[in-house]
């Protein structure tokens, strides 16, 4: 089970560059691997949350070609901070999933453009929060809400049929 | 239990943190290298499943369309139509190599083809990984071109492949000059994925809906000559120093799949080996 968890986060963080663009709307493409840590730090804590997105943050570091270790570094902290509340939240409906990953996506957002700009990342503010993270976090949102609401089904199918 | 977890998060930031300085002072090309190491033949597996996936989907597709038109003759249309779709996208793809290569032949310069496995398109960074690295000698910063015109450059060589930065790429910058009146300036990304041109308007320098753009080939790094795109939107400041122009950029960056990589000397003039129509 964790060989396979291990590959879903790295295989999948490997393969976020070349599959997202062909999930893109108007050009605004999810971030899986964010919902992925999410989804397995609510599940199963803070320490797997936190070495997930370190681990799939690297990946998608390397794979962009951007500095290795930002994505890592907030995605490890998004992974840890949702699994250490997991327990005190209550996710299983969509009106708290949506703006939930809402507000992860753009928080996650803002720490990397802060992380960015010590490293002279060039672009405005304004610009890089209009029109790259909002409508990612919009469909990270959406996105992320349909995943739970399979996942559900089909662990309710599975339950039924056992 | 509760230090275990706090003393992960730390060691984990802390990774993080030094990582990132020491890329800040140019030691960041080994562990590039071993990470590339695992990430690239997992991008090149995993482009070409999702070539195929998407052959399969079209071939579905068609497949209904037929359907719904002939019934009783379902089974020989699937069948033809998937040979077909298989020797189109053949035809398709020979044509786009042909094209490739005539240009290439056609070039007064040294250049490498290179085949698109991966696009980081999330508005940050946008990049194209082309499978040529380390072993096909191919320099940092090489302008990567199509027969359209100029896609971007080389940012990061890697064992078997390397990152293309886009011209779109909000950190891109590239020296142009107008076809038509020769006024230069600067063309940028931005984080919305569209280009724009940067320059002083003074008289006789103004620029016009619909002129082309081509490299300025100041600095050596880019030939000069290469189209860059057509001016899709003018913004004018009034008196301000600089005015901006938007452009409709030369290249579809998002469906190109085979670019050339400008590997040998970069001092030439190609504007006569591209269509501006400018």
């Amino acid at each position: 089970m964790r060989v396979l968890l291990a590959l879903t986060v790295f295989g999948g963080s490997v393969a976020h560059a070349t599959l997202a663009p062909a999930l893109g709307i108007g050009g605004v493409t999810p971030d899986l691997p964010l919902i992925v840590v999410v989804l397995l730090a609510l599940r199963r804590g803070p320490e797997f949350g936190c070495v997930a997105g370190f681990g799939a943050g690297l990946l998608q570091d390397a794979a962009g070609g951007g500095l290795i270790g930002v994505q890592a570094l907030t995605k490890a902290v998004i992974g840890f901070v949702i699994g250490a509340a997991g327990s005190r939240l209550s996710v299983t409906q969509p009106l708290v999933q949506v703006p939930g990953l809402v507000l992860l996506t753009v928080a996650e957002g803002l720490v990397r453009f802060a992380l960015l700009k010590v490293f002279r990342f060039p672009a405005a503010f304004g610009d890089v929060m209009l029109y790259v993270v909002l409508p990612q976090a919009l469909y990270n949102g959406f996105l992320g809400a349909a995943l739970v609401m399979g996942l559900a089904w089909f662990q309710s199918l599975r339950a039924r049929a056992s | 239990m509760k230090i275990r977890k706090f003393a992960l998060l730390v060691s984990v930031v802390g990774v993080c943190l030094l990582l990132l300085t020491l890329q800040a002072r140019g030691y960041g090309a080994s562990a590039r290298d071993l990470l590339a190491l695992v990430t690239t033949p997992v991008q090149a597996g995993v482009a070409r499943a999702h070539r195929a996936a998407f052959g399969i989907w079209d071939t579905y597709r068609d497949w209904k369309n037929v359907r719904a038109e002939n019934r009783r003759l379902r089974d020989d249309n699937q069948r033809l139509r998937v040979e077909a779709l298989r020797v189109g996208e053949t035809t398709d793809e020979n044509r786009r190599l042909r094209r490739l290569l005539a240009f290439q032949e056609r070039l007064p310069l040294k250049t490498l083809s290179g085949e698109v496995i991966a696009r980081d398109w999330g508005g940050w960074i946008r990049s194209l990984t082309v499978n040529r690295g380390r072993g096909d000698h191919v320099p940092r910063l090489a302008a990567v071109i199509s027969p359209e015109g100029l896609i971007g450059r080389i940012v990061d060589v890697r064992p078997g492949a390397s990152i293309v930065q886009v011209l779109t790429d909000p950190a891109s910058t590239v020296g142009a000059h107008v076809v038509r009146t020769r006024a230069s300036g600067i063309v940028e990304g931005d984080p919305r994925g569209t280009l724009r041109f940067k320059y002083m308007a003074r008289g006789g320098t103004g620029i016009e809906v619909g002129d082309v753009l081509v490299t300025s080939g100041q600095g050596a790094l880019f030939p000069r000559g290469i189209p860059i795109g057509r001016v899709r939107v003018i913004d004018d400041r009034g008196s301000a120093l600089f005015h901006y122009a938007v452009l409709e950029p030369a290249v579809n960056f998002a469906r190109v799949d085979e670019v050339l990589l400008v590997t040998g000397d970069t001092r030439h003039d190609l504007a006569t080996y591209f269509p501006t129509d400018g």
